[in-house]
């Protein structure tokens, strides 16, 4: 009897999961079945084939001078993610610890936050002459911001009966800052990062379209000239793969840093 | 008190006011005076917002008063609390740190005191053990029930070494069975530690229990009343019952004061 009571659950299991898995597929199926049919219907430079599309991917990927250029891309995108959480989170946490810093920061930051990315990007092309300078003052000018407002919402949100709990023990500030609020602030700042990597993703070839002699932006700009159409959703499908790994990275790396928070969907 | 033992704590004509964003004042303490001798137990009853907490942010030198002063072992009690450690806290919520384990939240008050790590796991250890946690040293907070949180939160005071524990509701969140079980356990290691505590609760019962000494607050904070509780009143039903009905008729007295103040 508890044979049957312990085997039961298991192809109920097995089912849900091929339910589930069906879900995801089912909407990109239906995406594919759509343009496939259409790629019948018009010209490849606007409806390539879904053969021709992993075509170009096979080549991007096993041909270096390609495969270097999406890896130039990617590198620019790390280097600004980081860049902003070390900006963004001094920020964040003195706008979140000290009135008059808050006073004085948040304005700056909300002004940046209102630029659009493309003026960002015409400003650093007068302003700099250095293309990777450009591309990360313009990633930078983009994720800053967000980090910034994250981190201040964590230290706003802490608990004040914690915050008196540490203080109830004679915590200096530095203290306070190490044991309490750093462990606190740091889901918001994995929000931040993750927030980040969308927004690098869809700034990044902006800024590499003008100017830059490497990278995804250089690729698709050549590709545009000669109507490649194939080779351009190549491209942006590897973007957004390498969005997607990036984000599962920084998933992964949560887990780890955060594991007492344990996965909030075991307890539903 | 006892007439042998020497003063521990002194407050003495404390006032403590706090200003609401409507601009009115609300007062929490007002000219208070009372103390407490080395290694008593003393219990504070009184009505909801009688300021009790406000006195042991006080206490804690968290709040400054407006006027008053306390006064610990003689000194200010901003010199006294500049040596960390001499005073504890236990609230009424657990107030664990959800990414600590069990050892790590007991050793914070030690990490706070920079006492080194190797050292502090120790104590930690050693106190988790001495409230029945002795094997639950790595648990998370999340994988502990609230009579094991509060249990950890009682080992965290006691770690520091402390000369005084300020115990703020600190049973009231728990079931009566788990609460009587810590109230007694909480008992025997202030006991053995040879220290003064005092706790703030809404329970009569519970003051008996604990306090060798109970101080009745009016709103706000005010000495109404004090009666001193015998040795083993707390199993003898009918001095629970005489000391029980003290304690209510001066609660009642100090609320047909506050109404009159008002």
């Amino acid at each position: 009897m508890s044979d049957i009571a312990v085997a039961a659950p298991a192809p109920s299991r097995l089912r849900r999961g091929a339910v589930r898995a069906l879900k995801a597929v089912a909407p990109f199926a239906v995406l594919a079945i759509a343009w496939q049919t259409a790629s019948l219907f018009f010209p490849p430079i606007l409806f390539p084939s879904l053969g021709d599309i992993a075509k170009n991917i096979l080549t991007i990927l096993t041909t270096w001078d390609m495969l270097s250029q999406g890896l130039i891309t990617f590198a620019r995108m790390m280097f600004a993610v980081m860049l902003s959480l070390l900006i963004g989170v001094p920020i964040g946490l003195a706008m979140g610890l000290w009135r008059g810093a808050d006073d004085f920061l948040r304005p700056i930051i909300k002004f940046i936050m209102g630029v659009p990315a493309l003026n960002w990007v015409i400003i650093v092309v007068i302003w700099f002459s250095n293309v990777e300078l450009r591309i990360a003052f313009v990633l930078v000018m983009l994720c800053v911001p967000i980090t910034a407002f994250c981190v201040y919402d964590g230290v706003r949100s802490i608990d004040r009966k914690l915050t008196d709990m540490v203080l109830s023990f004679g915590a200096s500030r530095a203290q306070y800052i190490r044991l309490l609020l750093w462990p606190f602030v740091k889901s918001f700042a994995f929000t931040a990062t993750k927030l980040n990597i969308g927004n690098a993703v869809r700034t990044v070839i902006v800024a590499e379209l003008v100017g830059a002699s490497f990278g995804i932006g250089r690729e698709l700009d050549l590709a545009k000239n000669v109507f490649d159409m194939a080779m351009v959703l190549a491209w942006t499908l590897i973007m957004v793969a390498v969005a997607i790994m990036m984000t599962h990275g920084v998933e992964a790396l949560e887990r780890i840093v955060l594991r007492w928070r344990g996965d909030h969907h075991d307890r539903t | 008190m006892s007439e042998q033992s020497p003063v521990k704590i002194r407050v003495e004509k404390a006032k403590k006011s706090f200003i609401q964003k409507s601009g009115g004042a609300v007062e929490a303490i007002r000219e208070l005076t009372f103390d407490v001798a080395d290694n008593e137990y003393v219990a504070i009853v009184g009505p909801t917002g009688a300021g009790k907490s406000v006195l042991f942010d006080c206490l804690l030198g968290l709040k400054s008063l407006d006027g008053g002063r306390i006064t610990i072992d003689g000194e200010p009690v901003e010199k006294f609390i500049r040596k960390k450690g001499r005073i504890a806290r236990i609230f009424q919520e657990d107030r664990l740190l959800p990414w600590l384990t069990a050892t790590d939240n007991v050793a914070l008050g030690l990490q706070i005191q920079g006492v080194p790590e190797a050292e502090r796991r120790e104590r930690a250890r050693e106190w988790l053990r001495a409230v029945g946690l002795g094997t639950f040293t790595e648990a998370l907070p999340s994988e502990m029930s609230g009579g094991m949180r509060q249990r950890t939160n009682i080992a965290r005071a006691f770690a520091t070494g402390p000369e005084i524990i300020l115990l703020d509701e600190a049973f009231s969140a728990l079931d009566e069975i788990t609460a009587m079980r810590l109230r007694s356990d909480f008992r025997a290691l202030a006991r053995r530690q040879k220290m003064t505590f005092l706790i703030v609760t809404h329970s009569i019962d519970e003051a008996i229990y604990l306090g060798t000494r109970i101080l009745v607050f009016g709103a706000p904070a005010r000495l109404v009343h004090q009666i001193a509780v015998p040795e083993g009143a707390s199993d003898s039903p009918a001095e629970v019952d005489r000391i029980r009905s003290e304690i209510r008729h001066w609660i009642s007295v100090s609320g047909r004061d506050a109404s009159t103040a008002a």
